[in-house]
């Protein structure tokens, strides 16, 4: 134990220097030190939860959510080379977002974001692309990402039928019934129009069928090849966040596209991607 | 042993800082000092990596760092491997990273860290472990003898730490301390 002790005082001024830097290389590093490094860093600097230093500010620290601060940091949150965002739209953005009443923040654990992942799978041995949506949810006392929809052309492709209401050739006859619907199975024979035999209403579930797939070892992962982020926290806004790898101070996660979209907008979307009403 | 120092080192940063011990939240002051442990890893892997790359580190020396270097990480622990210019990510277990990182074709690799980090906020996971990530920025050089430097790149890490909440028993006392591991790795080349 004495040993222990001494061990433990002898290395005292070793943990005082793992507050420290890393590395020691000395080159330009402005570009990193402006980079919005991680989505984490991109929530604090909205928030100004993060001084201009890169210090983390918790309630009660001087410049914690500070209004003038963050409206600094909200226009280089944005991607500068963008053509899709209006610079009167983000003007507007920031000014709403950032109005002295009710200021907008955003929170990692709240519903109201969520990721698109776009990766290369290899579907019956060729090379796929397929986006996987995922949300954030609270399970226990911790958090975890979950899947909440995919999007795959080829599960698209088997239902092209379904909202074609010109078809009078392909449907199951109303006096089926009466012939223990013996017919159903001209209906089956011809696979490819099988979804004229559903409802029109019918939405199909995409995420089962990724399941099917992969497990009967048809769908096989390769990588995440892109990443971002829909985010619908701000009461008025969608904007989009994206990764930019580039040598420049304007780098990192930031807002690719903004949106003006009323709640009932947000609604419809955030339903359609994460099934969240 | 290093285990047993750490804790020791953490119960006496929270003894000096007259933290009270909650376990569910982590204070600022607590996420501070976990911090300081999770790059002292990230420190250490840093090193492990520069001297396995050193083409000067003798075979059997360099098989040692890499034991080292693996035990840093939870079980199954992965680098995701990307260039700048393709979007494909190679997967490695980080064992089999080490082993290519030693057999790199170079006469002389120098490999530098950035003065810059950055560190992620704490979030628990279903099974009450912390995680989060340190991100660090590494310059490799690689050399040979008709040419000289032949290639360079500049990379970004994404480090997980995974932070958990254990007890040991140092004469007789149980003792609590916080266990920091490294998880996968996601290297992105920069520039």
């Amino acid at each position: 134990m004495r040993n222990l002790i001494k061990i433990f005082l002898f290395l005292l001024p070793v943990t005082a220097l793992a507050q420290g830097s890393i590395g020691s290389l000395t080159g330009d590093e402005s570009v990193f030190y402006a980079q919005t490094k991680q989505v984490n860093q991109f929530f604090l600097r909205f928030n100004g939860e993060e001084n201009v230093t890169g210090k983390r500010l918790y309630a009660g620290d001087p410049g914690f959510r500070d209004l003038k601060a963050r409206k600094k940091y909200l226009n280089i949150l944005f991607d500068n080379s963008s053509q899709t965002i209006n610079p009167d739209v983000k003007f507007v953005f920031i000014e709403d977002a950032l109005n002295k009443k009710n200021p907008a923040e955003l929170d990692f654990y709240a519903l109201g974001w969520f990721a698109e992942a776009t990766c290369s799978f290899t579907y019956k041995k060729e090379k796929v692309n397929l986006i996987l949506y995922l949300k954030i949810i609270r399970q226990k006392e911790g958090y975890k990402w979950v899947i909440s929809n995919v999007y795959f052309d080829r599960f698209e492709s088997w239902f092209t039928h379904l909202n074609d209401t010109a078809n009078v050739k392909y449907f199951i006859h109303p006096m089926s019934h009466e012939l223990d619907f013996m017919n159903l199975h001209k209906a089956f024979s011809e696979p490819e129009n099988l979804d004229y035999y559903f409802e029109q209403n019918y939405t199909p579930d995409m995420t089962g069928l990724f399941v099917m797939e992969m497990k009967n070892g048809n769908l096989n992962f390769v990588s995440v090849n892109n990443l971002k982020f829909h985010v619908f926290q701000v009461p008025g806004w969608y904007f989009e966040l994206s990764y930019f790898n580039r040598n420049e101070n304007n780098s990192g996660w930031l807002i690719s596209n903004l949106l003006r979209l009323s709640e009932k907008e947000k609604k419809a979307l955030m339903g359609n991607y994460t099934h969240i009403n | 042993m290093n285990r047993i120092i750490s804790a020791i080192i953490l119960v006496a940063m929270f003894a000096g800082a007259n933290i009270a011990i909650a376990q569910d939240n982590l204070s600022p002051q607590r996420k501070q000092a976990i911090d300081s442990l999770a790059l002292e890893k990230v420190r250490d892997l840093s090193k492990y990596i520069s001297i396995i790359g050193d083409k000067s580190t003798p075979w059997s020396d360099a098989q040692r760092v890499i034991e080292r270097a693996v035990e840093l990480f939870m079980e199954n622990s992965e680098m995701g491997v990307s260039r700048k210019n393709s979007p494909d990510v190679s997967y490695y277990k980080v064992r089999e990273y080490f082993d290519r990182l030693m057999q790199l074709n170079y006469n002389k690799v120098k490999i530098d860290w950035y003065k810059i980090q950055y560190v992620s906020d704490l979030v628990r996971q279903p099974d009450g472990t912390y995680v989060g990530v340190i991100t660090i920025y590494q310059r490799f050089q690689g050399y040979n003898k008709e040419n000289g430097l032949v290639y360079e790149d500049t990379t970004k890490k994404d480090i997980t730490v995974y932070v958990k909440r254990k007890e040991t028993q140092i004469g007789g006392r149980l003792i609590g301390f916080w266990d920091v591991m490294l998880g996968d790795i996601r290297v992105k080349e920069t520039k």
